[in-house]
């Protein structure tokens, strides 16, 4: 069975296989002998399926608190929204 | 903050922090790839394990962020450990990198506070961008930010303060899964918050207009998720933190009649010139 994580490496830097057709990246992944969890994320479009496999769980996805801090430690960024101006932007958009 | 003096010929630590981009094996730039291969700790703050375990493949002491979320607990506190753990390297005389998904810079108050922190210490530190979900959003809905003009708000911010929505240009809405969260400590809040974002939206736009919830694949077996629903569905649907809403512009662009008849002066003046 080929590895999953070389095989999503392989799709995402492959222009023909990350857009391809769900028909036609599942024969080629089965070619490639991928692995059933795999085929199926694929073909039931649930990448959620991998999870057996990988045994990852979903990770926290905010990284950042400019609006809220409501807490008793002093702020290390200052007040979140009294920023001048001239400093807003880098907090908001990067 | 006064440097550490240290001896001439001591290992001065260093530190880069750097993207992953969004979707895995597509986004990572090679740049990016050479400061992880060449580092000597890299510490992790992604989206997916999928992506923890190709970031493994890359280089043998990667170490992840995720385990110092926990529900209750600030994330201020959070992302302040997170600091501590990248200087602390540094300072050991290291060289760091710190990967973060999608742009290290955008929604992300670490790596920036780590670089300043690092900085003011003598270390050499910089940032590498990342693809990010805005570039990605871009991208998959066909949106141009030049067009009609196009706002940014981390959703909370709308509640919290006091802001100018400009409904004739696009409207961007980030982490409105915990809109309204003041604490810090959820990582979701749910219909009811979402019903005041809605009602704070409704002075500019009309509850039946089409807004966009969109999600950046993550994985390249994913295409990016984009639901279109009205605005005043918002607090009914099912929302996580990847999720960004986007608001098309809801009314037409204003001549600004006077500033061109002014132009228009101008521009006669330096024909007869």
């Amino acid at each position: 069975m080929s590895d999953t994580i070389d095989l999503l490496e392989a799709i995402g830097k492959n222009a023909a296989l990350r857009h391809a057709p769900t028909e036609e990246l599942a024969e080629v992944l089965s070619e490639a002998n991928a692995s059933e969890a795999l085929l199926a994320a694929v073909r039931q479009g649930d990448s959620s399926l991998l999870s057996a496999e990988l045994g990852h769980h979903p990770l926290r996805v905010n990284h950042d608190y400019h609006t809220g801090g409501n807490e008793d430690e002093e702020q290390p960024d200052g007040e979140p929204g009294e920023e001048s101006p001239g400093e807003a932007p880098d907090s908001l958009l990067g | 903050m006064t440097a550490p003096s240290l001896p001439n010929d001591a290992p001065r630590g260093s530190l880069a922090c750097v993207g992953l981009g969004m979707t895995l094996g597509s986004h990572l730039t090679p740049l990016a790839r050479s400061h992880i291969e060449q580092a000597d700790v890299v510490f992790a703050a992604l989206a997916h394990g999928a992506a923890e375990m190709w970031l493994q493949r890359m280089h043998p002491d990667v170490r992840s962020l995720q385990p110092y979320y926990k529900e209750g607990k600030s994330r201020q506190k959070t992302y302040r450990e997170w600091v501590d753990l990248m200087m602390t390297e540094v300072r050991a005389g290291k060289r760091v990198c710190a990967v973060f998904y999608g742009h290290p810079g955008i929604f992300a108050w670490s790596p920036r506070t780590a670089i300043e922190q690092a900085r003011a210490e003598g270390h050499v530190a910089h940032m590498e961008p990342g693809i990010s979900a805005e570039d990605c959003l871009y991208a998959d809905l066909g949106i141009d930010p030049g067009r009609f003009g196009c706002q940014h708000f981390e959703a909370s911010q709308l509640l919290f303060y006091e802001r100018k929505i400009d409904p004739c240009g696009y409207l961007v809405l980030w982490q409105v899964a915990l809109v309204g969260d003041w604490s810090l400590t959820r990582f979701e809040t749910g219909p009811a918050y979402r019903k005041v974002l809605v009602d704070v939206l409704s002075a500019d736009y009309p509850l039946d207009h089409d807004i966009i919830i969109y999600r950046a694949a993550t994985l390249p077996i994913e295409k990016p998720r984009v639901r279109r629903i009205r605005l005043g569905e918002l607090p009914d649907i099912t929302l996580t933190g990847e999720d960004t809403v986007v608001l098309p512009p809801a009314a037409r662009l204003k001549p600004n009649l006077a500033v061109r008849q002014r132009l228009q002066a101008l521009d006669e003046a330096c024909a007869l010139a």
